[in-house]
């Protein structure tokens, strides 16, 4: 595949930018995670607040970058003709770029109070969580979404020929624009300002970046898989309707305890619980379309980050947000480490993946790199996914230690009873880290570099740098067979009961002989169980699926090289 | 999947049923939300609480500005560094965070809070000028006091005016009120000691922190210097002025004695017998030029008796530069 649209290629210096911000991103995060164990690391130069409001303002910028560069990407593809005004695309790019360097700048001044009030907006940093930036920054966000709704609505066909996928795309831009609004407006009540703020970042997360990634998924499986469109527009349909069908009221389980009426809790626990619908949905889809036809894998890291991102969105969003949905459960988890845990696998997880795995797609193509090595990629995949799971591992067994210390016994912070409590936790948080960046290191120079490295010397088999050791083909048995509908149910259905189990730890707080005697024997048993569980599960779920896919390559590349072989022809070519 | 694939006539009827009951959700998202925020309601607003003349609605803003969500949480939102500062200010009370805030790095011992509450908002605020009284009513600051007192917080300190202070705490009084639904959940365990054999094993008890518990030598109470030396210590000077030239909140000690302060009014003095004293007796009468006025309370001869000065100021003479 080529490039067919020459605007298309302004995608490419937002994955750039993507994988930058990326880094950075993840340097924050280590510094954090060292923050967590010795507090005074930097103080006074950059507290701990600063850099987390750096950490939550650029994993939503560098998400955002990604789905910028893969809507730029396939627009030009679903509308047949290129993209509309390239010179504010190019605009956007570098009004990102200022953004981010104010952010950096303006967010530092809550180290010494200062917001910028005037006519009573703070205009420089307004350190709500997720919404650090001030009003400068605000606006001129807004104003970058509206460029983005403009360019892509421009460019998309007469309304009469939208399929399920440019409604998906064009209305996950126009809402993206829309729901900014509500963080744009300083509120005097608390509860009334936690209820805006959720509608932000849970209507964001909830109601529209999830329906531009069920949009993009659905498209880049058609790229990938020659997917029929049809049944790719059914599945974006009723996964967008399932998202906003759960979501709109599912809102509700971030109203339990901000100081709204009790009958949240009932709305909230009911409307969340359906949340992982989609998802399940979703991942399902994968699956089938995956699997309907035996074309082997040409761009492996791509496939990759994409199983990788539906599959942890089921997880991460899915289970782990189940558990800690219902009211019961979440008067426990809420305020606690059990949190991050659920955040970081579900945004970096779900967004995040597709963001690098709609560069690995396009980035070959348009440095005209098809036979890449692809070794590094699926390195790096297999690096992140694996910290990113232990980092959860961390987060959730440190919160339910937490819970138990702070919550349950009512103890003290600092140099007190919770930190020492949650200590050996708190140290692997750095281990995984560490390995995470390093997956992120070799990610990003991958993707810096595809297609400008040495190529592979003349002569050498092609398929040995594309794929790495193949010279032996894997016999598609064991771990490479076919997965099977029924196979992916039954790893399914360990994933939920893992879940099951978390949710009856966190739920297992309040028994009076955990609460009132204070014996944490059995949450603790039970999320010792359950979130390893789960994780283990996870990763082998994806080893098996990969495997499946990796063996399904070989397979065929052994039968063309017999036929290859026999005309003299090389095998490479049908690929 | 039997409508998808053949044709969109069998599936149309269902999507649009698909938005009609988006359109019921919609609907009842609403309700609620307005049901939420009417006066029925009974929840309290900030416009209704203030600490003195302090205004819990510009006490937000000065936790706003500070990103105080950072690192803490706030009706469980924010980060998990800190603890969770909701109920704050029915824990510990106004008077223990007036004395916390200035030197957050520090906890404040039962000497600070006592200097705080000779100011009469507090006073008013909480409806007694004893310490004892104090604690009885906010259990939470005596536990506080009592294992803490003199140890380091982790937070750093933080550049709080005397009226972002207050103004804090009004916004820690109005969160305080609010009616969160029970969260976050009561304490039901019994027995702070009984807890903290839970949480540690056999061998820790609520008096942990030998710091503040240490015993004064008999030899001590002869010499000023060393007496001067546990003064500061007992009353928690040190959070907020190093024994080095080094400043923390207020200005380091170190070769303070006798030198030459520039003061804010474009003054200098020289930091003799006399300035110190009154710089402990009426903090506000002379400020050092760079520094706030209004953060360090008033030890009238109450909390310090007049030997007790002299014992701090020949204990701050001894001090060197390093």
């Amino acid at each position: 595949m080529q490039i067919e649209y020459q605007t298309q290629r302004l995608s490419l210096r937002f994955f750039m930018l993507m994988l930058v911000l990326f880094l950075i991103q993840v340097a924050y995060g280590l510094l954090l995670a060292t923050q967590q164990i010795d507090p005074t690391v930097l103080a006074g130069v950059m507290n701990f607040n600063i850099v987390r409001a750096e950490h939550l303002n650029l994993g939503i910028l560098w998400i955002l970058c990604g789905f910028i560069g893969a809507i730029l990407f396939v627009g030009p593809l679903l509308s047949k003709r290129e993209m509309a005004s390239p010179w504010l695309i190019k605009l956007l790019f570098y009004a990102l770029i200022v953004i981010v360097v104010w952010n950096f700048f303006t967010l530092r001044l809550a180290q010494v109070g200062v917001a910028g009030w005037w006519e009573g907006q703070p205009w420089l940093q307004q350190g709500l969580e997720y919404l650090e930036p001030g009003r400068i920054a605000g606006v001129l966000v807004l104003v970058g979404f509206a460029i983005l709704a403009y360019v892509v609505l421009r460019t998309f066909p007469p309304l009469r020929q939208w399929n399920e996928i440019h409604w998906g795309l064009g209305m996950g831009v126009t809402a993206l624009m829309a729901v900014w609004v509500f963080g744009l407006f300083y509120v005097s009540r608390l509860d009334l300002q936690e209820y805006f703020r959720w509608f932000v970042v849970h209507y964001w997360v909830e109601g529209v970046w999830e329906v531009i990634h069920i949009s993009l998924v659905g498209f880049l499986l058609v790229l990938m898989f020659k997917a029929d469109i049809k049944s790719v527009g059914f599945a974006v349909f009723w996964g967008v309707a399932l998202v906003w069908l759960s979501g709109l009221i599912g809102n509700a389980h971030h109203y339990f305890w901000i100081g709204t009426p009790a009958f949240w809790q009932f709305w909230g626990s009911l409307f969340s619980a359906l949340e992982p619908l989609p998802l399940v949905f979703c991942f399902w889809h994968i699956y089938l379309d995956a699997h309907t036809n035996r074309r082997p894998l040409e761009n492996a890291p791509a496939f990759y980050f994409l199983l990788g991102s539906a599959v942890l969105e089921l997880i991460g969003a899915g289970i782990l947000g189940f558990s800690m949905t219902f009211a019961l459960t979440n008067v426990w988890s809420h305020g606690t480490w059990v949190t991050p845990g659920h955040a970081h696998l579900a945004l970096f997880g779900t967004f995040g993946m597709l963001g690098i795995a709609a560069a690995y797609y396009a980035v070959p193509i348009m440095r005209k790199a098809p036979n890449y090595d692809q070794r590094l990629g699926k390195l790096g995949f297999w690096l992140v996914l694996t910290s990113m799971l232990g980092m959860v591992f961390a987060f959730d067994l440190g919160g339910t230690v937490q819970i138990y210390v702070y919550r349950i016994l009512g103890l003290h912070w600092f140099g007190g009873d919770v930190f020492p409590a949650m200590s050996v936790f708190k140290l692997m948080l750095p281990l995984f880290g560490i390995v995470f960046a390093v997956g992120a290191g070799i990610l990003a120079y991958d993707l810096f570099t595809l297609g400008r490295r040495l190529r592979a010397p003349a002569g050498a088999d092609p398929r040995a740098a594309t794929h790495g050791d193949l010279a032996v083909p894997r016999p598609a048995v064991g771990w490479g067979r076919p997965l099977s509908g029924f196979e992916a149910g039954i790893w399914l259905m360990m994933m939920w009961v893992f879940g099951a189990i978390i949710t009856l730890g966190l739920l297992s707080f309040n028994l009076p002989r955990v609460r009132v005697d204070g014996d944490p024997t059995l949450p603790y048993l039970l999320a010792g169980v359950g979130y390893p569980g789960l994780l283990l599960v996870t990763l082998a779920f994806v080893w098996r699926f990969l495997a499946s896919m990796e063996a399904r390559t070989s397979a065929s590349m052994t039968e063309t090289d017999v036929r290859g072989s026999a005309v003299g022809a090389p095998a490479s070519v049908q690929a | 999947m039997s409508c998808g694939i053949g044709g969109s006539s069998c599936e149309t009827p269902r999507r649009r049923g698909a938005f009609v009951v988006l359109a019921i959700l919609t609907l009842i998202f609403v309700a609620l939300s307005i049901f939420s925020f009417l006066k029925s309601r009974g929840q309290v607003t900030p416009d209704t609480v203030s600490f003195g003349a302090y205004k819990a609605d510009d006490g937000k803003r000065v936790f706003q500005a500070y990103n105080c969500m950072g690192c803490h949480t706030m009706v469980g939102n924010g980060a998990y560094l800190g603890p969770d500062l909701t109920k704050e200010y029915k824990r510990v009370g106004p008077a223990w965070l007036a004395a916390f805030l200035p030197s957050a790095g520090s906890w404040p011992m039962d000497a600070a809070v006592r200097a705080q509450l000779l100011d009469p908002i507090q006073q008013a605020d909480t409806g007694t000028d004893s310490i004892e009284a104090y604690l009885k009513k906010f259990p939470g600051a005596a536990v506080r006091i009592e294992r803490r007192g003199g140890g380091t917080t982790m937070m750093p300190n933080l550049p709080l005016s005397k009226d972002e202070i207050g103004k804090l705490i009004a916004y820690l009084k109005y969160t305080s009120a609010m009616n969160t639904e029970g969260w976050p959940p009561k304490v039901e365990v019994a027995g702070l000691d009984h807890r903290l054999q839970l949480a540690h094993g056999t061998e820790t008890t609520a008096r942990s922190a030998p710091a503040a518990a240490s015993p004064m030598p008999a030899k001590a109470a002869l010499d000023p210097v060393a007496r001067g030396a546990q003064l500061v210590k007992d009353n928690g000077c040190v959070a907020c002025h190093a024994t080095d030239e080094k400043r923390l909140v207020g200005p380091g000690w170190g070769g303070l004695y006798n030198s030459k302060v520039s003061l804010a009014d474009g003054s200098t003095v020289t930091a003799d017998d006399a300035y110190l004293r009154e710089s402990i007796r009426q903090p506000n009468a002379k400020i050092v030029a760079g520094y706030p006025a209004g953060v360090m309370p008033a030890f009238n001869n109450k909390l310090l008796t007049d030997d007790d000065v002299s014992a701090i100021v020949a204990y701050i003479h001894t001090l060197e530069k390093q």
